[in-house]
């Protein structure tokens, strides 16, 4: 589902675009959700070494935010999330997704807990109608809270260190906790890179003195502020999936059976059939042990990216595609992920090859290469995990 | 207290449902929230007709389920003339499909509207294979026993269909889905005949007769034939008889006894709470309210979104205001020489009439010049039909607003009934957000839901909802606003307890 951008009214400038148009060398703009967000602001290698070794600014405004209020906020919730949202502590963050009734995924997103009767939901997609839709029948009130407040994801090793030298202690936060460290200011220890990270969300007019601010701490670290190109290498290291990349949003999509089981995409964890009704949950018991297909992560034979190419079996039956592909600096594999048709994703995955079409020197090829099924992330280092955080 | 399924509603419909399932060897409780059984065919004090009050569309199908009679009602059906009320002329009077004037000399249309009643008809017997039995379509694996049934019944609709010749068949495609002010209009001069079958065709519906899709409900009226009944003994036999049925089949009935809440364990049900705070056990609930008040019973929580919004968007106004009229001396029908009783009389002039009654609807107003359907039950007792009555009239529904609509109604009859404001005894206005009250019926909507293309078999009363299961297992909606519809069929509840039994097989 992409927002319909008036072309006469061309991008709209993000609460940071003063910072970010100077740091611009790239001139390399593209459009999310309407704003002018910046692809790379450099060049996506310095980018991505800083987010990998030091420190990373990226400015996530542009994500859709909802407000959540009300006494039944919580069973408004949970009735529209595949997951258990009770279990969410009160200050904790879950990451969830929610399905149509078919049992597509709509969405994924991370849901704020502030009490038990308040929330905040930040996601990709415009969510506002479904939102209403969810909210019809109980006592809650939705607020677009997408222009009121603006966020950034500091992600890296020395992260922790930053904001501490922006005199923020957020020593205590376990990953998916979030604190208020100073008023209107709250921090979750959440992101989007596998890595030590966390976002700092703030009102919409407070988003320049607290970039500000941030920067003046990052300057011993090596902070530097990236475009979306880092964040991408560094998602697809963590196995993370892209709406609208790796799974096609279910109420975006205009074709049938474009949609995609939270089972088809690896999150079965995530689906609690036991919690009582939710959206799309009987449709998802009927889907839960007939996948049509399950995203894989795999190694891919070579170091030619293969994001597109088709995947087939024993070189012969066209059995899926490649929908994100990345040559890893750090886990210095050819990562991909894949989504492969049932039966073929379960039997002798090792029989599976991505067509890769190459171009050199003005000669296309074609070539098959190996996959590798992976299991867990192509990346996942234990700082990003350890509390207190290593400083560096 | 445990029953193997309870019926929420004392209608035509839930009584059937009841009745059908204790056949079937259920322990079956059926809760009605009123003093009394029928719903919308419950009759008055005097056992006549409080709301609904004729017959048109009883299933023989369903009397034979519910242990009735093969063969025959256990109450005497009296066919009903219809009049078609002239304002500038001879009245017109029809008996079966003859229509005559009332000075006993040929109508000069007889012959068309013969033929236009008559090609109804067969289309309605067509389509009663379509409401007899539920919507449609196979969803299961064609080689179950459920699946083959299916393919049967198809297969008899359309030999049916494919016995039609082409040019028929034509003509038929072509007006299922039109409007009845063209069809009407084709053969007939606009006049009361045409007035009152445009008004047969709009009764009880959001519709004027140049709405789409009013053709098909005026074929839905004549599903069993088209003729029109008053039974013996008033709706209080009707009534009488099919809670007989339902006593006879073991179903325990218990009246002051609405339901507050229908409570699940998990995604099924688990009991139904009265109003009264008594909890009693079920696995299954048939519901004969409308599917939303259903919905809310159950909780929206055990609905799906998408399910939740259909619901709330059901198109669901009742335009029809009932008003019972006793009156202290016999009144007759100007220019009527026979005194017929029972008799139809119909006031609408013309189609046009018609639609214009319906315009001031459309912004939340009563028709000024009411298209009425009055049914004269003897000189001094009268159930009137007022069209349009809108149940969100703008300001409400207030005693100004009903004796507003009393007094439009005895001046639209005054010129054919003389001396009739002055022999009013007793005038009870009743209207739709009443009868919503009373009955549950959704927006006072006979049908639970307005009968338009978009609602109906499969779509009835919403996508994915449309096998009469709703929800939360063990949960079905058995009242008008399933298919196939109401009218005092009885075929949406036979249905729904057919196939809350076919799922415990």
């Amino acid at each position: 589902m992409s927002l319909f951008v008036d072309p006469k009214l061309g991008l709209i400038d993000g609460p940071v675009q003063p910072r970010l148009e100077a740091q611009s060398r790239a001139k390399s703009w593209y459009d999310w959700a309407g704003y002018a967000a910046p692809a790379v602001l450099d060049t996506v290698e310095f980018e991505y070494f800083a987010l990998r070794n030091q420190a990373s600014l990226f400015d996530v405004s542009p994500m859709h935010k909802y407000r959540i209020r009300g006494p039944q906020a919580q069973a408004m919730l949970n009735r529209m999330m595949t997951r258990d949202i009770t279990k969410i502590g009160t200050n904790r963050v879950g990451y969830t997704l929610w399905c149509d009734e078919e049992g597509m995924v709509i969405d994924d997103g991370t849901l704020f807990r502030f009490a038990d009767d308040d929330w905040r939901l930040c996601c990709q997609e415009q969510m506002l109608t479904w939102l209403l839709d969810a909210a019809w029948g109980f006592d809650v009130e939705i607020t677009d809270e997408s222009k009121e407040v603006a966020g950034f994801a500091l992600q890296g090793p020395s992260t922790f260190a930053v904001l501490e030298s922006a005199g923020w202690d957020v020593s205590a936060l376990r990953p998916f906790d979030m604190a208020e460290v100073a008023p209107g200011i709250l921090i979750s220890r959440t992101g989007f890179t596998g890595d030590l990270g966390y976002e700092i969300w703030m009102p919409w007019d407070d988003a320049l003195a607290v970039w500000d601010k941030i920067w003046a701490a990052g300057d011993l670290w090596g902070l530097r502020a990236i475009g979306y190109e880092a964040v991408d290498y560094a998602r697809l290291e963590a196995g993370f999936l892209t709406a609208g990349v790796d799974f096609q949003p279910a109420r975006g999509t205009e074709r049938l059976h474009r949609g995609l089981t939270p089972y088809e995409l690896g999150f079965g964890r995530l689906v609690h059939l036991d919690k009582g009704h939710f959206n799309g949950r009987r449709a998802l018991l009927k889907a839960k042990d007939a996948p049509r297909s399950v995203v894989m992560k795999v190694d891919v034979e070579g170091f030619k990216p293969a994001k597109g190419a088709l995947i087939y079996h024993r070189k012969k039956r066209e059995v899926g595609h490649i929908t994100s592909g990345l040559w890893s600096p750090t886990a210095k594999r050819n990562i991909a992920l894949a989504h492969v048709q049932m039966p073929w994703a379960g039997k002798r995955p090792s029989d599976l090859w991505a067509e890769i079409y190459t171009l050199e020197e003005g000669k296309w090829d074609t070539r098959m290469a190996r996959l590798t099924p992976i299991q867990g992330a192509f990346f996942a280092p234990p700082r990003a995990r350890a509390t207190p955080p290593a400083r560096i | 207290m445990s029953f193997d399924a309870v019926i929420i509603g004392g209608g035509i419909n839930g009584l059937v449902a009841a009745s059908v399932l204790a056949r079937g060897g259920k322990k079956v409780c059926l809760l009605e929230q009123s003093g009394h059984l029928g719903g919308l065919a419950a009759p008055g004090p005097d056992g006549g007709a409080r709301m609904a009050h004729l017959l048109y569309n009883l299933s023989p199908l369903v009397r034979r389920e519910i242990g009735m009679d093969a063969h025959k009602w256990p109450f005497k059906l009296t066919p009903v003339s219809t009049v078609a009320l002239n304002p500038d002329g001879p009245h017109v009077v029809i008996r079966g499909q003859k229509a005559q004037l009332a000075d006993g000399s040929a109508h000069p249309e007889a012959e068309a509207y013969r033929q236009l009643n008559g090609q109804l008809i067969r289309y309605a017997d067509i389509l009663r294979g379509l409401a007899e039995g539920g919507p449609l379509g196979i969803e299961g694996r064609l080689s179950s026993i459920s699946g083959l049934k299916e393919l049967w019944r198809l297969g008899r609709i359309g030999r049916k269909l494919k016995r039609i010749d082409k040019s028929e068949m034509r003509r038929f495609l072509q007006m299922l889905l039109s409007n009845a002010y063209d069809l009407i209009l084709d053969d007939l001069k606009d006049g009361p005949l045409a007035g009152m079958m445009a008004a047969d065709a709009v009764r009880g519906g959001f519709a004027g007769p140049r709405s789409p899709g009013t053709v098909f409900s005026l074929i839905y009226r004549m599903g069993h034939g088209g003729e029109v009944t008053w039974p013996e003994g008033g709706m209080g036999a009707v009534v009488t008889a099919f809670e007989g049925a339902a006593q006879k089949a073991g179903v325990d009935i218990r009246l002051n006894a609405g339901v507050a809440r229908i409570l699940l364990a998990g995604d099924r049900v688990r009991a139904v709470e009265t109003t009264g705070g008594d909890v009693i056990e079920t696995k299954t609930v048939l519901s004969s309210t409308g599917a939303l008040r259903t919905a809310h019973m159950a909780g929206v929580d055990a609905f799906d979104i998408e399910a939740a919004r259909r619901l709330r968007n059901i198109r669901v106004k009742g335009t029809v205001a009932k008003i019972n009229l006793t009156l202290t001396k016999p009144v007759s029908v100007a220019g009527l020489t026979d005194d017929m009783c029972p008799a139809r009389l119909v006031l609408a002039p013309t189609a046009e009439y018609v639609e214009r009654a319906f315009n001031p609807a459309k912004y939340r107003q009563m028709s000024e010049a009411p298209v009425i359907e009055a049914l004269r039950i003897d000189a001094q007792t009268f159930s009137l039909m007022v069209q349009y009555a809108p149940v969100d009239l703008d300001g409400g529904w207030t005693d100004a607003a009903k004796d507003k609509l009393r007094a439009v109604t005895l001046s639209a009859l005054a010129p054919y009934l003389p001396g009739l404001e002055d022999a009013v005894a007793q005038a009870e206005v009743i209207t739709p957000d009443q009868i919503e009250a009373e009955t549950g019926a959704p927006g006072g909507h006979w049908h639970h839901a307005e009968m338009a293309l978009d609602q109906l078999l499969t779509l009835r009363p919403a996508n994915g909802m449309g096998r009469y299961a709703m929800g939360p297992e063990g949960l079905y909606l058995c009242g008008a606003g399933a298919h196939p519809g109401g009218d005092l069929m009885g075929l949406a509840g036979r249905n729904a307890a057919r196939a809350a039994l076919e799922v415990g097989k």
